[in-house]
Parts: C-alpha cells; sequence; structure tokens
C-alpha cells in the first residue's frame, strides 16, 4: 500500500523550528497501513526536516550552532540577482542550514506506530522565512 | 522609534488580486519575476512583523496603450487598502498615453482615496519632461499627492533605462517646486546624480529599493558609503531619503537590518525608516 499527504504551512521567522511530530503521527494512522515505513521530506532547498529532542535550551543551542556555523555576514557567493528568478537570491544561509539538517527523516512503522524513540521528534525547520512551506509525508508498507 | 514605512513595494501577486494560475503566470512574466508565488495576506503580514515594518505602499502600473495590461488596477489597489487599511497605503497609476488618463487620475485621488501615483517612463514610454504630463502634475498639485518616478535600472522586461536617468526629472522638480517627487531605486546606477538632485531641490526625495548585486549589507555598504561619501545621508539628505524595498524583487527584512546597520545617526534612521515617508504622503 501506499500514501502520500502534502502539509503546508505558514510560517513567521526568518529562522524557525516547528514541531510536526503529531501530525506525522495522524498521516501514519489515516493510511491504515500497519507495517512499513515513513518518509517525511521537504519540498524546498532552503528549509529542512530534523529530528532532535523538543527541548527550549536544545533548540536555543541548535539555533546558536547554526548561527556560528553559518553567519549571515559572510561573503557566499550566492549572494546576486538571478536572472532565471528574476530576483535576489539573499539566502545563503538558508542553503547551507538546509544543508546540514538535511531534507527528510524516515522511520519504521510497527504495528501502526511509529518506531521512533522516547526523546525523537520530528521538526520543519524555517531557514529563510517568512514563507509558505510544503512538506510530504509518504508511508508505504501493508 | 517612530513608524517603518516601506515605500515601495509591488502587490501584484497578493492572493486578493492574483485570483487564478493564469494571472499569476501573466504577472510573473510581465514583471520578469519568473518564480514568485501568490501571496496570502497572512504571510505578507507575517513577512512585515518579521521586519519590524508597520505600513506598505503599494504600486501598480498601468500598461493599457503600451502593452494592453494593467498590473494591478486602481481599483484592486483600492480593494487591498480596503482589506487592510492599518497596513496599507495604496498609490495609483496611469497610462499617461490613455485618452481618459486625467478621469482615470481623477477617480483615483478622489473616489479611490489613493495616496499618490506611480509612473514608470521607461516602460510607460515617456519623457517626465514632456508636456503631455504637465496636466497629470497639476492634478497631483491639486490634490496634494506626491509621484514616485521609477528610476534607474528596471530588471523587468520591455523596459530599457531609456527616460530613466535622474537628470531626466530635474526639469519637473524645477518646474513644480511644489510637486513631491520621488526617484525610485536611488536611481542606480547614477545614485551620485540623485544624490546632487537631492542636495539642490527639497522635493525631491529617493528611495532605497536598490539590492543589484551582493547581499544587502554588503551593498548597501558600498552604495552608501564608497559611491556616495559615508556621511552625505546622515548629514545632508536625511529628509529626503525612504526606505523602500522594491518587494518581492528584493528582500524586505535583510535591507532593512542593512540600512541599520551604516553606522547613521538614530535619528536618521527614523527619518529615513518611516517620517520621511509620511512627509512624502503629506
Amino acid at each position: 500500500m501506499f500514501y502520500h499527504k502534502r502539509n503546508t504551512v505558514l510560517t513567521s521567522q526568518y529562522n524557525q523550528f516547528i514541531l510536526i511530530t503529531e501530525e506525522v503521527s495522524a498521516a501514519v494512522e489515516e493510511s491504515g497501513i500497519r507495517n512499513g515505513i515513513v518518509a517525511v521530506t521537504s519540498n524546498h532547498t532552503t528549509a529542512g526536516i530534523m529530528v532532535n529532542e523538543a527541548l527550549e535550551c536544545l533548540e536555543s543551542d541548535i539555533d546558536e550552532a547554526l548561527q556560528r556555523l553559518i553567519p549571515e555576514d559572510h561573503p557566499y557567493a550566492h549572494a546576486r540577482i538571478l536572472r532565471s528568478y528574476g530576483s535576489t537570491a539573499g539566502n545563503p544561509t538558508g542553503h547551507l542550514k538546509a544543508m546540514l539538517t538535511g531534507y527528510h527523516c524516515l522511520f519504521p512503522v510497527v504495528s501502526g506506530e511509529i518506531q521512533k524513540g522516547e526523546a525523537q521528534e520530528i521538526y520543519f525547520m524555517e531557514f529563510d522565512g517568512p514563507s509558505q512551506r510544503t512538506y510530504s509525508i509518504t508511508v508505504q508498507g501493508e | 522609534m517612530g513608524e517603518v514605512i516601506d515605500i515601495h513595494t509591488h502587490p501584484a501577486f497578493f492572493e486578493p488580486i492574483c485570483g487564478s494560475e493564469g494571472l499569476l503566470e501573466q504577472r510573473r512574466q510581465a514583471l520578469g519575476l519568473y518564480k514568485t508565488g501568490t501571496a496570502r495576506l497572512e504571510h505578507i503580514h507575517n513577512q512585515m512583523q518579521c521586519a519590524g515594518i508597520d505600513r506598505l505602499a503599494l504600486l501598480p502600473l498601468d500598461l493599457s496603450t503600451q502593452e494592453n495590461q494593467v498590473i494591478g488596477s486602481n481599483e484592486e489597489i483600492r480593494l487591498l487598502v480596503e482589506l487592510d487599511p492599518q497596513r496599507f497605503i495604496g498609490f495609483a497609476s496611469v497610462d499617461p498615453y490613455r485618452p481618459d488618463a486625467l478621469d482615470a487620475l481623477e477617480h483615483a485621488f478622489g473616489d479611490l482615496g489613493l495616496a499618490g501615483l506611480k509612473l514608470h517612463p521607461s516602460r510607460q514610454n515617456f519623457s517626465p519632461a514632456s508636456e503631455l504630463l504637465d496636466p497629470i502634475y497639476a492634478l497631483c498639485l491639486r490634490y496634494n499627492k506626491p509621484i514616485i518616478f521609477h528610476a534607474g535600472l528596471s530588471l523587468e522586461p520591455n523596459t530599457t533605462m531609456r527616460y530613466a536617468n535622474p537628470l531626466e526629472f530635474e526639469t519637473v522638480a524645477a518646474r513644480y517646486p511644489r510637486l513631491r517627487i520621488s526617484l525610485a531605486h536611488f536611481g542606480f546606477p547614477w545614485v551620485r546624480e540623485t544624490a546632487a538632485l537631492l542636495l539642490k531641490y527639497p522635493n525631491m526625495f529617493a528611495d532605497t529599493g536598490l539590492l543589484y548585486f551582493d547581499s544587502a549589507r554588503e551593498f548597501y555598504e558600498e552604495v552608501f558609503t564608497r559611491m556616495l561619501g559615508k556621511y552625505w545621508v546622515d548629514r545632508s539628505l536625511r529628509h529626503q531619503v525612504m526606505f523602500g524595498s522594491n518587494n518581492p524583487r528584493f528582500e524586505q527584512i535583510r535591507m532593512i537590518e542593512a540600512l541599520r546597520n551604516l553606522g547613521w545617526r538614530a535619528s536618521t534612521l527614523d527619518l529615513v525608516l518611516g517620517q520621511n515617508a509620511l512627509e512624502f504622503l503629506g
């Protein structure tokens, strides 16, 4: 069996952590698939998917670490007008941060339950907001 | 800190006035913004909040005779203002070659209550100093409405830099000293010419909607500390420069942040970010 769903989220911050674990669990339940795999994928190159523990302190540390590794004030080659867009590509930091988090996560589904650890939560990671974003939830199995 | 106004934005992709895929694609091609999507007003509000912007000036473009299209009509601008009067300042546009140009503009000011006029000489194909424009300038004076002129480089199709050099506008500023006019994009690449005009003519303004190279921080440093003298805006032009982003082509959040990093006095920043726009709007 195959199930696929696209969720849209309107982000409100330049960089933003958005918990989507409940949406993913609900999609698995809606799929009716008992045993298989669930994949969560971002449709963007400046927004990622991250799995980590949902603690305020960790969100702060992760945000700070990403800013330290990828500062806003740096001579990025991507800072230029793109003719194919007709607009400024002012978002090199978004691309690089999304590269670090990756654009997807994957979990087993067993007896209708996502097999994730106690501390694991799924985040949609905005790195060039505010924006209208889309992510996909795909469940495959039986 | 006072109110922050973005005096230069294009609402062509706002959802209430861009309701179909066909119109979206038409506006992408017309503005040369090939991957811009429809924007819900909630997204616009989020963007404003994130950038710390209180109000946006919305600029349409009437190309009736040149290209048989209108990129946001005056009525559509009025609709957007009605949807959010606290956040939106509506400008009118009129194609000067329209036989009913004066009636259309009078309707925009008198009935629709729009706050000013946007003209784009290099795309609407007229010289700002042409006598064709005199009745339009007179009408703006009668209603005490300012004019924003496109000036300098445009990345839009069907647009050369003819009629875009800031010096094209000197005759207008001199002939109509009570008419408030703004040169959009600071007239880039002729930013020194724009600075010279602002120095001489107190009825001239310019906006900061220029981000043609580099990051916002790098480009504003280049323009406002090297192409122009480091202190020119802060000392001499502080009452005539207005924050304008040219969104969605350029980015509000990083542009406003870059302006705050230019080393201007706090009082100059207040003027540039909002007070000068209030003065310009009358």
